[in-house]
């Protein structure tokens, strides 16, 4: 065991900031900061833009499409970079979800003619898995594909379907065989958002925001081309892309900036005449939250530098994403309770997007706009990527056999 | 980084992990602690042979010169089981606070003798008025001719009741701050009342009347103690912590064997979500409190600040771990988990007195803030 930090990352720590620092857009990362979710399309657009203009669009993609040969440990210190500064985290859908499946079990055809586009931020994808009655149990997906001559003809619904309505593409889990076991039954189709018989129905959710969406698919024809890999495997890929990045699910970088927001509110707001990060109380549940979130980030560490845990690697996994999203919600909620009475305000997401117009004043100062909305919207937190519950499922058995 | 241990520290660990298995049923637990010594002096003979007694200490006192983190794989072992012999308090504590002191005549004459198992030592610092925190120790040192006079008391005596030496802090007249002095046992004036603690372990309340102390024993004189003594508590929090995740590793095993074997409602207990999720829950915190005490193990030789907020953070972490896991594992065996010939209370016990020793929840949550962490 040694834990010398690795120093060799130092010069590539500063010349990342540097970067951000030079070509992020000031109004860009306020947004950012302010954290209106879903940002604007255009937004995600610079951004991917600005990254890929530096070879760094998708760094953990092969060279050859535009990816880098960094050590997991140096794309840990890139992606604390681009959270301090404000960078948009791009669609994880695309680079981080289907990009590297289409790496991995796609034909050349199928990397030629997606890869480029999305690490350009030319277009935009979406993710269609849940369904109605298929989401913690997401093998009960009920849409169904069927081939007539050389097109796949599909039938059904999704939902919780975030960036649908602005996606270009989509990746679509549905059953393409109903006489197997449910899970040997799936396919994986690549679905232009354009295609006749999709409709796009908006959800708004109680942020006041809208990401979600449901998606009808009806009659929806797509070359037989646009299955990726074999048919039937979809369960596989899925997984693969599931546990593609196993250390993103303890959202590390973004509670490490929300915590800093936290604090920012609080050497703001004031209780008698007095910061309240000065008062012993609020101190302390800063002070919980760091020690929570320091352990976090060693339990991200491990991960990354390919500790031979003695525990299953799934419920360690699994373990983090439940850490990782609590903290969230609790930092989160550290946020609103600096805030006090002006957390009130239901500052959502249209508000958000002209904030700087409305806030700045004395009585509502820039700290505010964003963050009640956020701590609304990161209810999904324990839900989604599989909740709590199922992470809870998963640890039983597979560190305890139970 | 590399988290996998070297070949060495796998031998370190199966060597500590064979001892354990073969000397530490529960049922050997229990009649040593019930024993008059309250540990096995042929076990602490072992230690000095296996060389476990000077892990950590220089190879020019008798030592191996290993890092911290031998130290963190035998304290984890030994808390899997929940060991009674004083430990941190000789091989840790004090000897860190020797290690470090000027008195070189004596620190090297006492760490040869504490490396070779013939002596124990026990720190004397913390009075009956101290919340572990800061404030002066109220004991005095007089100057006399050739040494010394103590007088005054102390609480809490860590492991004193083994203790060959201890270790006291004592202000000497009018110096802003404490001195540390070796003291033997048997010093005249020096006077032991021993109990038990909750954990099994032992301690003492020790009063010091008139008690003569050479020259030769002062350790440290008022300028570097404190510092010292701040180090030499660090490292044995984090051999504490250490202990404390491996004796959380080993209940939570025990839990989720259990619940594989108790039956109700006609299938095993662990059948039910509810219960299920309580264990992955414990599973969570265990992970968390292991990363946490390798943040500590990075830091603890790291300057004052880094160390301390490093070592505060990890207090805090492994001591919520610590009740929620043995809170839990008393739990899910019910009111099995109660009685004294189940182990899971025993371990329950063990986190508890680990929680409240050199500073609870609360203290290191303030340490963290005087740090700087909120701001």
């Amino acid at each position: 065991m040694n834990f010398e930090p690795n120093s060799e990352h130092d010069a590539f720590r500063a010349e990342v900031r540097r970067f951000f620092k030079d070509h992020l857009p000031p109004d860009l990362a306020r947004r950012t900061y302010i954290g209106a979710h879903p940002p604007a399309v255009e937004d995600y657009r610079t951004c991917q833009r600005m990254l890929h203009s530096r070879g760094w669009g998708a760094p953990h993609w092969p060279v050859e499409w535009g990816g880098t040969t960094w050590s997991a440990m140096k794309r840990h210190v890139f992606m604390e970079e681009l959270y301090e500064a404000d960078v948009l985290d791009y669609g994880w859908q695309g680079t981080h979800m289907i990009g590297p499946v289409i790496i991995a079990f796609g034909n050349d055809a199928q990397r030629r003619r997606f890869l480029p586009p999305m690490i350009n931020g030319d277009e935009f994808w979406c993710q269609g898995f849940s369904e109605p009655n298929a989401g913690s149990d997401l093998a009960s997906l009920r849409t169904r594909a069927q081939l007539v001559g050389q097109e796949w003809v599909i039938n059904g619904q999704k939902i919780w379907t975030s960036d649908a309505h602005y996606a270009d593409w989509g990746f679509f889990l549905v059953r393409t065989d109903t006489s197997v076991k449910p899970q040997r039954g799936l396919s994986l189709l690549l679905v232009p958002m354009s295609s006749p018989g999709i409709r796009v129905r908006p959800i708004q959710s109680i942020h006041g925001g809208h990401d979600l969406n449901e998606v009808f698919l009806d009659g929806v024809r797509v070359p037989a081309g646009n299955m990726v890999g074999e048919a039937g495997k979809g369960w596989t890929y899925a997984k693969y892309l599931l546990d593609k990045e196993r250390t993103a699910s303890a959202s590390l970088y973004q509670n490490k900036r929300e915590l800093q927001k936290a604090k920012v509110i609080a050497r703001q707001e004031t209780i008698n005449g007095r910061p309240l990060i000065e008062t012993p109380a609020f101190a302390r549940k800063i002070a919980l939250i760091e020690a929570d979130l320091l352990a976090l980030q060693w339990s991200v560490l491990r991960l990354l530098a390919d500790e031979k845990n003695s525990h299953d690697p799934d419920a360690v996994v699994s373990a983090l994403k439940i850490r990782g999203s609590e903290l969230l919600q609790r930092v989160s909620q550290l946020q609103i309770e600096a805030l006090g009475p002006r957390a009130l305000r239901a500052c959502g997401h249209q508000e958000n997007a002209t904030a700087e117009v409305l806030f700045g004043t004395p009585e509502w100062p820039a700290h505010v706009p964003g963050r009640t909305a956020q701590f609304l919207y990161l209810r999904a937190a324990t839900i989604f990527g599989g909740s709590c519950e199922i992470q809870k499922n998963i640890i039983a058995k597979r560190a305890f056999g139970l | 980084m590399d988290f996998n241990p070297t070949d060495e520290q796998l031998m370190l660990r199966n060597s500590a992990r064979r001892f354990v298995s073969n000397e530490y049923s529960l049922e050997k637990r229990r009649a040593l602690s019930g024993s008059e010594l309250g540990y096995s002096a042929d076990h602490w003979r072992s230690f000095g042979e296996f060389g476990w007694l000077g892990l950590g200490l220089p190879e020019s006192v008798g030592g191996l010169g290993c890092s911290f983190v031998e130290t963190a794989i035998l304290m984890e072992e030994l808390g899997r089981a929940i060991v009674l012999e004083p430990y941190v308090s000789s091989a840790i504590l004090c000897a860190h606070v020797l290690d470090r002191c000027g008195n070189e005549a004596m620190r090297v004459e006492t760490l040869r003798e504490l490396i070779a198992a013939r002596c124990r030592l026990a720190l004397a610092h913390w009075e009956s008025s101290q919340r572990y925190d800061q404030s002066l120790p109220r004991t005095r040192a007089a100057r006399t001719d050739g040494g010394f006079v103590l007088n005054g008391a102390k609480s809490l005596v860590l492991d004193a009741q083994a203790a060959d030496h201890f270790i006291v802090s004592a202000c000497v007249e009018d110096q802003q701050n404490h001195s540390l002095f070796l003291i033997n046992r048997g010093a005249p004036g020096l006077r032991i009342t021993a109990y038990p603690l909750i954990d099994d372990s032992r301690a003492a309340d020790i009063r010091l009347d008139q008690v003569f102390v050479p020259a030769s024993s002062l350790l440290e004189g008022p300028i570097l103690s404190g510092a010292i003594l701040d180090e030499a508590i660090d490292r044995a929090t984090l051999g504490r912590s250490a202990e404390a995740l491996g004796a959380m590793e080993a209940v939570m095993q025990i839990t989720a064997a259990y619940l594989k074997s108790r039956v109700q409602f006609g299938q095993p207990i662990g059948h039910f979500q509810a219960l299920q999720h309580r264990m992955a829950e414990m599973f969570v915190e265990v992970q968390e409190a292991r990363s946490i005490l390798y943040c500590g193990l990075a830091n603890i030789d790291a300057a004052h600040t880094e160390r301390t907020r490093a070592i505060a953070a990890m207090k805090v972490v492994v001591a919520n771990a610590g009740r929620i896991v043995g809170g839990s594992a008393i739990q899910l065996h019910g009111g099995m988990g109660l009685t004294a010939e189940c182990s899971v209370g025993h371990y329950y016990k063990k986190l508890v007195a680990f929680d409240i020793i050199y500073g609870g929840v609360d203290e290191n949550l303030d340490r963290l803030v005087k740090q700087g962490i909120a701001k």
